[in-house]
């Protein structure tokens, strides 16, 4: 078999599927009948390629059908759309249950919270430290903040506007915790820490101050969502970091792969508290209605979140093993 | 043959046939990355250009009046939109473009697995939100570029982390080798009939013929000769043949079938299917081409 007569009869072929991949066929074509024909010259190029290659054919030929292998190959094999029963799988049943096993979930809790109190009793009993702690212009802006009571809450106009400004602001930060939590698993603890403290500070110092129903009224509705939020994107981000430290063995870039699988849902779980937090604390937070409503808010909020962690996923590994099976 | 040193991967497809990915590096990436940034400036560029020109806010606030809504609450959907596009942005894409965000587009690359399987919503994920740490330290990138350049698949930290690789799809044109040259076909007829030039050789052949196209004359003489010495010495040729015109005519003798050469091919049929006087003999096509 000489080169030029190969070339010569499956030159046809080749533009053929080119012109497919491009788009183009003739127009009277059905599109399923286009797919059959994609495929059909896909397999015909594929050994084309073989072919080539054992004949030493000339270089240029086989590395242009490399090319038409791998364009033809990222056609046919293309990414699957969204996998809503395993989804639905993962947060309603794996989620909960790996979230009660989580040591990193547990230390980022333990970590934020105790920085978070220590610096509130602190602050609480003394106001220079809060001041070490948050800085002096920091709390003269809580001050003044909080000196006006909001009888009849704000616009919804600019309510709608800060919520815009707290899901992008909040969120963005608690992504970048996450993110900096690879960063050997370090990264994340400061982040910890210093909000921890800080957001301590703020409160202990507010708590002792003449504004304290005012702050209280304000800080109380989005509270537990905010706050659980930081604590997840943190721990997710300390378990891919972490990773990378203790590999179990494995290299440390698939150490870190395997991580992930456990990490992503988690950080899923954060984008979406910082979200609800953003929209609780746009709309109900600064709105006129009475601190018992949003004391309730708040309530309920934590009420769902703990039935969320602690009954989630508990059907019974029964239950969880038929879903898997089914799909 | 041991395998090329070259940024090429190699990946085995369902059908059993084994073809390379040409891989990306950071340049061709950091331009992609760039254009996205552009796309999604001009996006929110748009968005606030058609809202303010159109006076649309003040329709939009009319109509919203009664719900209290205004110019602010178009602010605050701005700022969810500027959140979608820096976070969801390349997640949305890749996921649903099969790898390619506009950017990845317009520089012809796309994200596949580290194994050349499509890539899955985990993974666009992943690789998106990590972007904030390759762009460390403050947004200079320095990190990711360091972890491309130590990972055998050019991978930044978040390449990495979802096990995805970015890979160029550059189109190759297919090219003609096609010697214009009459008087080789003319010296192609009068090489000896039993001489077939080995596998290796053929090969190194047709990569001259491929690459001889972007050579001056005098530099085709002098890459050609190095072959064209031993073969001029085995198959007994006048010294002052042109070195090159001798290649391209072992070319032409080993990659096409010249019914014309009148020879029994290997099947024992007669080569040549109309009649025609018996080929010149080489002296003739010597003499003829020492007189051009």
């Amino acid at each position: 078999m000489k080169p030029t007569e190969f070339l010569e009869k499956r030159s046809s072929h080749w533009e053929e599927l080119e012109g497919l991949l491009a788009g183009r066929g003739a127009a009277d074509e059905r599109a399923a009948a286009r797919c059959e024909r994609l495929a059909f010259l896909y397999r015909a190029v594929c050994a084309d390629l073989a072919l080539a290659q054992a004949y030493d054919l000339p270089e240029p030929t086989i590395r242009y059908l490399h090319q038409l292998v791998a364009r033809s190959h990222n056609r046919l094999y293309r990414s699957s759309g969204v996998p809503w029963r395993e989804w639905a799988q993962i947060f309603f049943h794996d989620l909960p249950r790996n979230l009660r096993s989580d040591r990193f979930a547990a230390a980022s809790f333990v970590v934020f919270w105790g920085c978070f109190l220590l610096a509130m009793l602190t602050a609480y009993l003394s106001p220079a430290q809060a001041e070490h702690l948050c800085g002096r212009e920091q709390l003269d802006m809580m001050d003044q903040q909080y000196a006006g009571l909001h009888e009849t809450g704000r616009s919804s106009d600019a309510n709608a506007l800060m919520m815009g400004f707290y899901v992008w602001h909040n969120t963005s930060i608690g992504l970048k915790g996450f993110a900096s939590g690879l960063l050997f698993g370090v990264a994340g603890i400061p982040t910890l820490v210093f909000n921890g403290s800080f957001l301590g500070a703020v409160f202990g110092y507010m708590a002792a101050g003449p504004h304290a129903s005012n702050f209280f009224t304000f800080v109380t509705a989005h509270g537990p969502f905010e706050l659980t939020a930081v604590v997840l994107s943190s721990a997710a981000g300390m378990r891919i970091g972490w990773s990378l430290i203790q590999t179990d063995g494995y290299a440390r870039t698939d150490a870190l792969r395997r991580s992930t699988a456990r990490a992503v849902p988690v950080v899923v779980v954060s984008v979406l508290f910082f979200i609800l937090a953003a929209l609780i604390e746009g709309f109900v937070s600064p709105s006129g209605l009475p601190y018992v409503y949003k004391a309730a808010v708040a309530v309920a909020s934590t009420l769902l979140m703990l039935a969320y962690l602690l009954l989630g996923g508990r059907g019974g590994a029964a239950a969880g093993e038929g879903v898997r099976r089914g799909t | 043959m041991e395998p090329v040193l070259d940024t090429e991967i190699e990946v085995v497809t369902p059908e059993n046939v084994a073809f390379s990915y040409r891989l990306a590096g950071p340049f061709p990436r950091a331009a992609a990355f760039v254009i996205d940034v552009a796309v999604r400036a001009g996006v929110l560029f748009l968005v606030g250009l058609v809202v303010a020109l159109f006076g649309l806010f003040s329709l939009i606030a009319d109509a919203l009046a009664g719900a209290g809504f205004g110019f602010q609450a178009i602010l605050g959907m701005g700022l969810v939109l500027a959140f979608v596009l820096e976070w969801a942005y390349g997640v949305a894409f890749e996921a649903f473009m099969n790898g390619q965000t506009p950017g990845k587009y317009c520089m012809s690359l796309r994200v596949v697995t580290a194994d050349g399987a499509p890539i899955t919503i985990g993974q666009a994920f992943l690789r998106n939100v990590l972007r904030f740490v390759d762009l460390q330290p403050v947004y200079s990138g320095v990190l990711g570029l360091l972890s491309a350049a130590a990972s055998s698949r050019f991978q930044r930290l978040g390449d990495l982390a979802a096990g995805t690789m970015v890979v160029s799809e550059s189109r190759a044109r297919q090219s003609r080798l096609r010697i214009d040259d009459p008087r080789a076909a003319e010296l192609a007829r009068e090489l000896p009939k039993n001489f077939q030039p080995s596998r290796l050789l053929a090969r190194a052949l047709s990569d001259y013929v491929y690459r001889r196209r972007g050579l001056a004359p005098g530099r085709r003489r002098e890459i050609a000769s190095h072959v064209a010495g031993p073969l001029r010495q085995l198959l007994q040729l006048p010294p002052d043949l042109d070195p090159d015109l001798l290649l391209c005519a072992v070319y032409l003798r080993t990659n096409r079938d010249d019914a014309a050469a009148g020879a029994a091919s290997v099947y024992g049929v007669s080569g040549s299917r109309t009649a025609k006087p018996g080929p010149p003999s080489l002296d003739q096509v010597l003499s003829g081409i020492q007189q051009r």
